[in-house]
């Protein structure tokens, strides 16, 4: 049991390092939130694209307008969140770097739009 | 718990090269230009060209530093097969059976259990063994430190994974075995969209009580790696690629004594079968290696095998 403890012993120190780089990297971020609001009508984003400002936490707010669910999703947002017909969904992103973000409705793959954060 | 199935120097000496082939390359040119025609119809559906995409699994063995989105979830069963030793047959499989989910925009988590499969027969120093187990448990944890935005086309994501086995990797026979994977996964977007090139760092420890049952305690063991690979998107949903790994390993959980090393080269493929559906396959084939054990060796089966193939069907909800 001895070999046993010292084993687990080493991986946990090992793990324990590894998160402790890793959590060194984390930023902390009390900055104030930026909200920004999209909407879904007739699967498609109004606006198409929409604004918010850079390295600031955003509280994006989707609205579906249609009856029908929709699946906001973006890879560079590194998001994704189904949102009822005619409900609305609140997605709170990380401080973003300058840049353009696209996003889309995974359940309508046509329906397509932006985030520029400047 | 390699070191538990390595051969003796002279058994080594005596090996020939192995007769046995397994057709699969032939299979894998039927499945991939399957998997690519049903790919391209999706595409056809999905209507538009080269969008933003998830870099993990688009490299094969190398892990790009995707961390997936936010809220997403996904149940994946991924199979890495080792193949051929210096002679007889030798198939040893491991396949994850995995829940991945990502609570926020920087971490992912992985677990689930391991089955294997070990098909030996006339392998000097290993024993004939036909079997199916369930051998261990796994999980994973990664943390995005770098991520790619408009001023800065490189991506780096850490990873742990701790994992437990009942079943030996190599041999198939039954063990204690305990290990730790860490990786550094980069990648670098040469071409918006299109092509990515990617790289591992590897530092795998690992430590198998009492291998071979003669009371000798935990035999610890690590591996060193680094990868580089390309992938290149030929349609929307498709990557192909090719990729390279430099393995050494090391008795000892610090890199304490050199064993051996090999290199691994290979094709690999990425195709999203759907908006929540991808697969992704890749080949590695030995190239070159070298035993300490068997002096002027030019590849290594002490360590490694002859090839290796990674399979894997994601579902995500």
């Amino acid at each position: 049991m001895n070999g046993v403890a010292k084993m687990v012993g080493t991986i946990a120190r090992i793990a324990l390092a590894a998160l402790v780089v890793a959590g060194a990297c984390i930023s902390s971020t009390a900055q104030q939130t930026a909200s920004v609001t999209v909407s879904v009508k007739n699967h498609r984003f109004q606006p198409t694209e929409i604004h918010a400002p850079a390295n600031v936490p955003i509280e994006l707010r989707v609205k579906n307008l249609d009856p029908a669910p929709m699946e906001f999703e973006s890879v560079s947002l590194r998001v994704e969140k189904v949102v009822t017909g005619n409900g609305e969904g609140v997605i709170r992103l990380r401080p973003l770097a300058p840049g353009r973000y696209e996003f889309f409705d995974d359940f309508h793959q046509e329906t397509r739009g932006a985030l520029v954060a400047k | 718990m390699k070191p538990s199935t390595r051969l003796s120097v002279d058994a080594r000496r005596t090996l020939k090269v192995a007769s046995f082939r397994i057709p699969i390359p032939n299979a894998l040119v039927v499945v991939v230009g399957a998997l690519i025609a049903l790919s391209d119809t999706y595409s056809a559906c999905a209507q538009d060209g080269f969008y933003e995409v998830e870099t993990k699994y688009i490299f094969g063995f190398t892990e790009g530093s995707g961390v997936g989105l936010e809220g997403e979830k996904e149940f994946s069963a991924e199979s890495i097969a080792r193949i051929g030793k210096a002679d007889g047959r030798y198939w040893a499989s491991e396949t994850k059976l995995e829940y991945e989910f990502t609570p926020n925009q920087y971490v992912q988590f992985e677990l689930g259990p391991l089955v294997s499969a070990h098909v030996i027969k006339n392998v000097t120093d290993l024993e004939n063994r036909n079997n199916l187990a369930m051998s261990g448990f796994f999980g994973e944890v990664r943390y995005l430190v770098l991520e790619r935005n408009a001023s800065s086309p490189l991506a780096v994501t850490l990873s742990a994974e701790p994992e437990w086995h009942r079943i030996d990797e190599t041999s198939g026979t039954r063990v204690t075995n305990l290990g730790l994977e860490l990786k550094v996964n980069a990648d670098l977007e040469l071409i918006k969209n299109r092509l990515f090139l990617g790289s591992n760092l590897l530092y795998e420890v690992e430590g198998t009580k009492d291998p071979d049952h003669v009371g000798a305690g935990w035999e610890k063991e690590s591996i060193g790696g680094v990868s580089a690979a390309l992938s290149y998107r030929i349609i929307p949903s498709v990557f192909i690629g090719a990729e390279a790994w430099y393995l050494r390993h090391y008795d000892g959980s610090f890199f304490n004594s050199f064993t051996g090393d090999a290199i691994f080269v290979g094709p690999t493929l990425y195709a999203q079968l759907g908006p929540k559906a991808f697969m992704t396959a890749a080949w590695n084939a030995q190239v070159s290696g070298h035993d300490i054990e068997v002096p002027g060796s030019t590849l290594n089966f002490g360590e490694f095998t002859r090839s290796r193939a990674k399979l894997k069907f994601a579902v995500e909800f």
